[in-house]
C-alpha cells in the first residue's frame, strides 16, 4: 500500500468514527457488545475453571492464556479486517458493485465502509485479561517467550481473517454463506478458550485439521507454557506462520471469487 | 377463510427453507456437528468429576444437547430473505404489514408460530437420534415428561414474547443493531444455551431468576434432567406463566404504539 493509499485509508477511517458517533447510543451500545462479548468468553471459561479445576491437566493461571490470546486476537481482527462478516449483506444491497467501479481495491473498500466501534470495547477487555492472565503467570517472560506471544496473537488474528475471509469469498457468490460465518464465529468463542485435550481425539482432531481452531491460540499456548499437544512440537509453534500462509491463501480465494462475481442482477 | 389465510402466513418461512436444500443441508450438518461437540466437551470435563453444582455427568450431558436442539426452534435465517423487521424498517417495507387485510400483530405471530413448528420438527427428529443413539437420558418418569412438556411450551411461549420485544425495538429506534445483539446475547447466555446455569455462580443465578430469560429455556430443561424435582415444578410453571401474561400485556401496548411510528418511505 503506497503512502497515499495510507492516507486515504486514515481520512476514511477517521470520517467514518465521526459518522458512527452520529447515533451516541448506538456508538455506546456498541463499545458495550464488543465488551459483553468478550465478557462472555470469559464467564464462560471462568465458569468452566472453577467447576472443574486442573482443566485438561493445565493450570488455571495457564488456562488463562488460552482465552487471552484469542480473545486479543479477535480484537485485533474485529478492528483490522472484520468488515468481511457482512459480505453477504454487501452483495444483497448490491455494494459490491459500486465497489467495483471505484479506483480502490474491493477489499479495501469493504474494511472501510464503516467503522467497528465494538472493536473498541472487545480490545478493552481483551487487553485487561491478557494482563491478568500474564499478572497470574509463573513462566520466565524472557524477550524470546514476549516474542512469541505476539506472534502468536497476530497469527490467530490472520487465521480467524482467514477463515472469515474464505466464508466471505464464498458469499460472492452465495450470499446465505453467511450462515456458516455465524456458525464460525459461534464455535471459535465456544470451543477456542480452553485446552482442546478434554476433548476425545476424533474431535480434537477435527478442531485441529478440518477447522484449524487449535492454531489459533491453543497450540501456541502449550507452547509457551510447555504442555504436551496430539500434533507435533514444530507444527503446534509453527501456528503463527501458518495463520500468515492460510490469510494470504484465504486472499487468493478472495481474488479468485471477485474474478468470478456476477452480482445480484446476473 | 381465516384458517387458509393463516396456514398461508405461517408456512412462508418453512416453505422458504423447503425450496433450498442446501440451507436444510448446512442445517443437518451444523445440528450433528454441534451436538457432537458439546456432548463431547462436557463429557470430557466429567471425566475426573462426580456430581458437580447438583449435576451428574449424565445430567449435564442431557441439558447441553437438549439446549442444542432447542436453540434450533426459532433459528432459522430470515435475513437472506430480507424479511426481519430490522430490515423491514430499514427498506421501508414495513409499510406493507400495515396494507394487508390481517393486523400486524397476527401476521407476525402466525409467521412465528410457523417457525417454531418447524423447528420444532427438526428439534424432534434431533431428540429422537440423540435418544436412540443414548446421548440423552429419557425423562425419569411420565409425570417428569408431561411437566416438561408443559413447561416448554410455556418457555416457548415466554421466547416468543422476548422475541417479539426485540422485534418491536426497531419500530422505536433507527439504529439498534448493537441493542438487538446484547438482548439475543442475554436470551442466550441467562437462558443456559452457552452452558447450564447451574454451573454459574449465586448472584448470576439470583439474577438470572427475575429476569425471563430463564424461563424460556433453563426452567423446562431442569426439570427435565431432574434438577428441579416435580414437588418445585409447580412454582416455576406459575413463574413461567406469569411471564407470559406480562409480556402479552406488554407488546399488546408496544404494537399500539408502534402502529403511530410507521410511515412509508418519503413520508
Amino acid at each position: 500500500m503506497s503512502l497515499k493509499a495510507l492516507r486515504i485509508v486514515w481520512r476514511v477511517s477517521l470520517l467514518n468514527i465521526r459518522a458512527s458517533m452520529e447515533y451516541r447510543t448506538e456508538f455506546l451500545l456498541n463499545i458495550a457488545i464488543g465488551a459483553i462479548w468478550q465478557m462472555s468468553v470469559i464467564v464462560f471459561a471462568t465458569v468452566l475453571l472453577a467447576r472443574f479445576t486442573g482443566m485438561g491437566g493445565w493450570d488455571s493461571s495457564d488456562v488463562l492464556l488460552i482465552p487471552a490470546i484469542r480473545m486479543l486476537a479477535h480484537g485485533l481482527f474485529v478492528l483490522l479486517l472484520g468488515r468481511v462478516h457482512f459480505i453477504g449483506h454487501q452483495v444483497q444491497e448490491g455494494r459490491i458493485d459500486i465497489y467495483l467501479l471505484r479506483p480502490m481495491p474491493v477489499h479495501r473498500q469493504v474494511q472501510l465502509a464503516y467503522f467497528p466501534t465494538n472493536a473498541i470495547g472487545d480490545l478493552t477487555v481483551a487487553a485487561g485479561l491478557m494482563a491478568g492472565a500474564l499478572g497470574r503467570s509463573t513462566l520466565d517472560w524472557s524477550a524470546g517467550r514476549v516474542s512469541y506471544l505476539i506472534a502468536a496473537v497476530i497469527g490467530g488474528m490472520l487465521l480467524e481473517a482467514a477463515l472469515f475471509t474464505g466464508v466471505a469469498a464464498a458469499c460472492l457468490r452465495y450470499p446465505a454463506a453467511d450462515y456458516w460465518g455465524r456458525w464460525l464465529e459461534e464455535l471459535l468463542g465456544t470451543f477456542g478458550s480452553y485446552p482442546l485435550n478434554v476433548l476425545p481425539k476424533a474431535v480434537g482432531g477435527f478442531l485441529t485439521f478440518a477447522l484449524p481452531l487449535a492454531f489459533v491460540a491453543y497450540f501456541p499456548a502449550a507452547v509457551l507454557t510447555g504442555h504436551d499437544t496430539a500434533v507435533p512440537y514444530w507444527l503446534a509453534a509453527a501456528s503463527p506462520l501458518l495463520g500468515l500462509v492460510a490469510y494470504l491463501g484465504a486472499r487468493g480465494m478472495w481474488r479468485w471469487a471477485l474474478g468470478h462475481y456476477t452480482g445480484v442482477n446476473g | 377463510m381465516a384458517v387458509l389465510h393463516g396456514w398461508r402466513a405461517a408456512r412462508v418461512t418453512p416453505l422458504g427453507e423447503l425450496h433450498t436444500p442446501p440451507r436444510m443441508t448446512a442445517v443437518l450438518l451444523r445440528l450433528t456437528v454441534q451436538v457432537v461437540l458439546v456432548a463431547s466437551l462436557w463429557r470430557g470435563l466429567y471425566a475426573h468429576t462426580g456430581t458437580t453444582a447438583g449435576l451428574t455427568r449424565d445430567q449435564a450431558v442431557t441439558y447441553a444437547v437438549l439446549a442444542v436442539l432447542a436453540s434450533r426452534l426459532r433459528e432459522l435465517d430470515q435475513y437472506a430473505g430480507r424479511d426481519t423487521v430490522l430490515q423491514h424498517m430499514h427498506f421501508g417495507t414495513i409499510v406493507y404489514w400495515y396494507l394487508r387485510p390481517l393486523p400486524p400483530r397476527r401476521y407476525y405471530a402466525l409467521r412465528a408460530l410457523g417457525e417454531q413448528l418447524y423447528g420444532l420438527a427438526w428439534a424432534l427428529f434431533g431428540y429422537a437420534v440423540c435418544l436412540a443413539a443414548g446421548v440423552v437420558a429419557p425423562p425419569e418418569s411420565a409425570a417428569t415428561a408431561g411437566v416438561f412438556l408443559l413447561s416448554m411450551l410455556l418457555g416457548q411461549w415466554v421466547l416468543y414474547y422476548v422475541m417479539l420485544l426485540l422485534d418491536q425495538m426497531c419500530f422505536f429506534t433507527l439504529r439498534n443493531n448493537s441493542a438487538m445483539l446484547i438482548l439475543i446475547f442475554a436470551q442466550n447466555l441467562m437462558s443456559g444455551v452457552y452452558a447450564p446455569l447451574w454451573f454459574f455462580p449465586d448472584w448470576f443465578i439470583t439474577l438470572s431468576g427475575v429476569l425471563p430469560f430463564q424461563a424460556t429455556l433453563n426452567v423446562p430443561l431442569s426439570i427435565y434432567v431432574g434438577r428441579i424435582q416435580l414437588s418445585d415444578a409447580g412454582a416455576q410453571l406459575a413463574v413461567q406463566a406469569a411471564w407470559v401474561l406480562a409480556l402479552a400485556l406488554v407488546t399488546r401496548q408496544v404494537w399500539r404504539r408502534a402502529a403511530r411510528r410507521v410511515i412509508s418511505q418519503g413520508g
